[in-house]
């Protein structure tokens, strides 16, 4: 603990390194730049439909660069420094979850938002990224700690206090993202295979309590999953109308801008949640196989910036921010799919929402930072 | 261990970075195999479920067809059609004032709830279907379309919408024949297997009723690409054509068009013998009793008027208002729904007289000279209680023509013993009395003329051992012979047997529906005979002196050569009567229905009249000025047009002027 405060005493660090740009990985960057251009060429594909005044696809292409500078900034500030931060976001951040659950607007039954002057901000959104820097910050300093129980133990504790927060919002679904986060960098960390497989054994016993927590809706939501047919026009009808959106497709795809389901608004929310849907039903298998190669490809190139990280710290945060992406693809495709509930988890890189693009576009930064200081010590 | 805490590297690193990496590329792999389950493998099972869900079938209703009449000579003098009904709207999406200033001055043009529209308005716009059709107003008359298209600058968003609505244009003149319509029921919906729609209407009586699938017509259909949420919004022009450019739902999505649109096929045209001018002066003349006239064309059968009184105008049941109307119509007393001209029965009394005259002719019971001494009353050996003649005096020496002429009972009484019953039967069964006339009509009734079979077969069941119930007695023979008794008949069944003694003894089959006109090929009776009958009902009708005045001498015309025969239906048993002095005393429920048949011979197109007004009392005096109104309009009406004879006259004369 008292190492990274002596590290930054020792000034050996420069905060901000515009340096660092040259040491940009083409690989990372070039896949995520692809991905923001397949987006918004399927939001463009939406603007059949939606008459909205500022189309979509507009206001997507308008955050990509803010995203891109955002991402190099982030880029050039070192790591190191951010994580030597941590705690205090972590603090924040529980402040900012507490004063929602206290004053938070409250819109479609729950409370996720806080009203700052003509802000307004989701702290369970920068929840993901500051909990990964925390634990970042906790992992690193524990050390070879971590395969005792206790650290173990604490890892948890750390990580519980933001998802019980976010889960009485009620946000199911970030709250969910936290838990592999928290797996992911443990295992990185090192931590006992034993202690990890107790703890899933334990999750498992305790999963009727969890359950009988969940709110009504968040339970049909559930259930729906398990048989999408008994509810068509409730609940299911989401998932019956992605599903049809995307096996209409087909092999090949309907064909750009030739997509009738999205365009006649069976599935709505098909710009945000349901992005996948879209591609899915225009672009067809062909399609969604080069999108999840190029998710596979970045989270490949990710791992790759974890393994090579001189620093634990580094290379905890970089499996932290691929887990949480990887999640987020997995559990947001699977919906589209009808074979994960649906929990408003958007797609990386593709959705529409200013928020996560830009909150994705951070965590972009840090691997690019995390990615500055490869090779370096060793 | 490792001894820097901020070096990454321990034992077995790398490894778990590569597990990380191997769990990531297995649930890639996951997602991969459901992408090929859903496109790949169940792919034609989504594309079809795909194309049902955004196609739709939208319906374009079609007109009904008309019914056409005549008029004097006139033809193809439309009954009922369809007028356009005007249905004001509103769209939001058309209109760029505030709905509060549009809903104040559709308040002050056509008077509507303000508040109410105005709610509707919100409603669309918060549920953000701007372009959803809101009805301002129903069937607006035409005065308030032409106002409201006069201040169309002002009504942004406002347009009318034209939609078919039946129209009886004579209103309830011949409306008991024409029918009425009345909305579908959910289980003729569901037993219609599609061909109905909720809210459509569907004849229930009348023509509309038996002519509803040749009266109704063929819907047409558009597909059209649909919106999940949205309702399409057809306009129509002001003959109630669809627009189909510019097709949008109530979100405002533009709709396409899918394939070559069907248009709606109008339902097939009717044409009916009724003339409505005639119609309307029967029933005219029937205003304020309950009655019957059939006017018929003696030598086709052609149905000129059927007029039934009270009757209704169907109108009422296909206008948004007057539901009460509705209620009074369906259940109020006198019941309105029957058409006493074919679908109720009387007993025929004295009219069954020319049915008995021309069956003991042709049977040769009797001849022109056969004459029978009525002293007032008549005798059947073994009972002794007699038969009055209803002159109490008797008529002395009569032979057939007198009898009809003067409507002795007497001389019918002693014709029907000798026709017996059995053959009474069989020739009123040849006139069409005591079964259906077949009038192309639904729900006419038999009336009924008694017969051993019908007695037996009634009463037999009910007292097996006991045959002096059901035995047939020759007094009930004597009852028949003047239409008494248990007989029955409906003026449609008198009017086919008048037709036949003016058409030299044809029975003609009565006909509504041009479509089913037959020429009568069945002669009943030979011309000598018909000519036998005729003169006794001449005589019935001639006005002395100095001939002796006839029974039925109020339907005299000078120049005309007009038949006739009173009649009066016995109500309740006379004993009833005998309590009152005169006849003026006995209440109206009580007095006798009274009849006149009747024919007029040297006029083109011949008619057969029946008339009955209920409780009229004599035949003479309630029925027979009636066929007299009639006969006098009917051939009237039938003459050239006065101002085109005027045309016509004035033209030779300017034409050819002679000093």
């Amino acid at each position: 603990m008292s190492m990274a405060s002596n590290d930054l005493m020792s000034a050996h660090i420069r905060v901000f390194n515009a340096g660092n740009l040259r040491r940009l990985d083409i690989w990372l960057s070039a896949i995520v730049l692809v991905l923001a251009a397949i987006g918004v060429m399927v939001l463009y594909s939406t603007t059949r439909s939606t008459s909205s005044e500022t189309p979509f696809y507009f206001r997507q292409m308008m955050f990509i660069p803010v995203g891109c500078i955002l991402a190099l900034t982030i880029m050039c500030i070192d790591y190191r420094f951010l994580v030597s931060m941590a705690p205090f976001f972590y603090v924040a951040l529980i402040g900012a979850l507490v004063a929602v659950l206290l004053v938070g607007v409250e819109a479609k039954g729950a409370t996720r938002w806080l009203q700052l002057g003509p802000i307004r901000i989701q702290p369970s959104e920068q929840s993901k990224l500051a909990l990964i820097f925390m634990l970042a910050w906790y992992l690193s300093s524990i050390g070879r700690r971590v395969e005792r129980i206790h650290y173990f133990v604490l890892t948890f504790v750390i990580a519980a206090v933001p998802a019980v927060l976010i889960f009485q919002q009620p946000n199911l679904g970030t709250a969910a993202t936290l838990g592999p986060v928290v797996f992911a960098m443990l295992y990185a960390a090192g931590c006992k295979r034993s202690h990890l497989v107790g703890i899933v054994v334990l999750g498992l016993i305790a999963a009727p309590v969890g359950w009988t927590q969940l709110k009504d809706y968040q339970k049909t939501r559930v259930m729906t999953i398990l048989n999408p047919a008994a509810d068509e026009l409730g609940s299911g009808y989401h998932t019956t109308q992605s599903m049809i959106t995307v096996g209409s497709g087909g092999p090949f795809g309907k064909g750009y801008m030739q997509g009738t389901q999205t365009y006649l608004s069976y599935l709505p929310e098909h710009h945000t949640d349901f992005i996948f849907s879209l591609l899915a039903e225009e672009w067809g298998f062909v399609g969604g196989l080069v999108v999840l190669g190029l998710f596979s490809l970045l989270f490949m190139r990710s791992l790759y910036i974890a393994r090579k990280s001189p620093e634990m710290s580094g290379t905890l945060l970089a499996v932290g921010i691929v887990t949480l992406l990887a999640f987020h693809v997995f559990v947001n495709i699977a919906i589209t799919l009808g074979i994960a509930p649906v929990t408003g988890i958007p797609l990386p890189f593709l959705s529409y929402g200013r928020s996560f693009y830009l909150t994705t576009m951070m965590c972009v930064g840090v691997l690019l930072s995390v990615n500055t200081r490869k090779g370096l010590f060793i | 261990m490792n001894t820097d805490p901020q070096k990454a590297q321990y034992e077995g690193f790398a490894g778990r970075i590569y597990f990380v990496g191997i769990i990531i590329i297995l649930a890639m792999m996951v997602l991969v195999a459901r992408l090929w389950s859903l496109q790949v493998v169940r792919w034609d099972e989504f594309r079809t479920k795909s194309t049902s869900n955004r196609l739709r079938i939208q319906r374009l209703e079609s007109p009904r067809g008309m019914i056409y009449g005549r008029d004097g000579l006139e033809s193809n003098v439309v009954l009922a059609d369809n007028r356009a009904a005007r249905d004001l709207m509103f769209v939001l999406a058309d209109c760029d004032l505030a709905p509060e200033e549009i809903t104040e001055r559709l308040a002050d043009l056509v008077g509507i709830d303000e508040d109410a529209l105005l709610e509707k308005i919100r409603k669309a716009e918060k549920e953000r279907q701007p372009h959803r059709q809101i009805v301002v107003k129903k069937d607006i008359p035409r005065s308030t379309a032409a106002r409201v298209e006069e201040y169309a600058y002002a009504l942004p968003g406002v347009f009318t919408l034209v939609r078919p609505v039946r129209r009886y244009v004579f209103g309830r003149t011949g409306g008991q024949l024409l029918g009425y319509m009345s909305e579908v029921n959910r289980k003729e919906l569901d037993e219609s297997d599609g061909a109905y729609r909720m809210g459509d209407l569907k004849g229930r009586s009348g023509l509309e009723r038996l002519y509803e699938d040749t009266l109704r017509g063929e819907d047409g259909r558009m597909l059209v690409t649909k919106f999940a949420t949205g309702v399409p919004q057809l306009r129509t022009d002001p003959y109630g054509n669809p627009y189909v450019e510019n097709l949008v739902d109530s979100f405002g999505h533009n709709l396409r068009v899918e394939e070559e649109i069907e248009p709606s096929v109008s339902g097939e045209s009717i044409h009916i013998t009724l003339d409505i001018g005639l119609q309307a002066k029967t029933e005219e003349l029937l205003k304020g009793e309950e009655g019957a006239i059939v006017v018929l064309d003696a030598d086709t059968g052609e149905t000129l008027a059927l007029a039934s009184s009270p009757g209704y105008d169907p109108g009422v049941f296909v206008s948004p208002r007057g539901n009460r109307e509705r209620l009074d119509i369906l259940q109020g007393k006198p019941n309105r729904m029957i058409n006493r001209t074919f679908q109720e029965v009387y007993p025929p009394g004295s009219t069954y007289k020319v049915l008995m005259a021309a069956a003991a002719l042709e049977e040769g019971v009797i001849d022109a000279n056969t004459t029978f001494t009525c002293w007032g009353r008549f005798h059947l050996p073994g009972v002794r209680r007699p038969w009055h003649c209803w002159r109490r005096v008797g008529h002395g020496k009569v032979n057939v023509v007198d009898a009809l002429a003067f409507s002795c009972d007497v001389f019918f009484y002693e014709v029907g013993q000798e026709l017996t019953v059995d053959r009474i039967k069989e020739w009123s069964t040849k006139f069409g009395w005591g079964v259906k006339t077949g009038l192309d009509m639904r729900g006419e009734v038999s009336g009924l003329i008694p017969s051993r079979e019908w007695k037996e077969k009634r009463l037999k069941p009910k007292h097996p051992n006991e045959p002096w119930e059901y035995r047939w007695y020759p007094g009930e023979t004597v009852n028949l012979s003047i239409g008494q008794g248990s007989a029955t008949a409906t003026p449609l069944q008198c009017a086919v047997l008048m037709a036949a003694i003016i058409n030299g003894g044809y029975r003609v089959q009565p006909y509504l529906n041009e479509a089913n006109a037959r020429i009568p090929e069945q002669r009943l009776i030979s011309e000598k005979h018909v000519e036998l009958i005729r003169k006794g009902l001449r005589k019935c009708v001639e006005k002395g002196p100095p001939a002796p005045t006839g029974t039925g001498h109020e339907a005299y015309i000078e120049g005309v050569d007009i038949l006739g025969k009173t009649g009066s239906a016995q109500n309740v048993s006379l004993k009833h009567h005998e309590q009152y002095e005169t006849e003026e005393d006995i209440p109206k429920e009580l007095r006798d229905h009274a009849w006149f048949m009747s024919g007029v011979m040297d006029r083109e197109p011949r008619i057969a009249i029946a008339i009955l007004v209920e409780h009229g009392h004599h035949g003479s005096s309630a029925a027979a000025p009636i066929a007299k109104d009639i006969i006098e309009y009917f051939y009237a009406s039938r003459e050239a047009p006065e101002d085109l004879r005027l045309a016509s006259s004035n033209g030779s004369k300017t034409g050819g002027e002679r000093p």
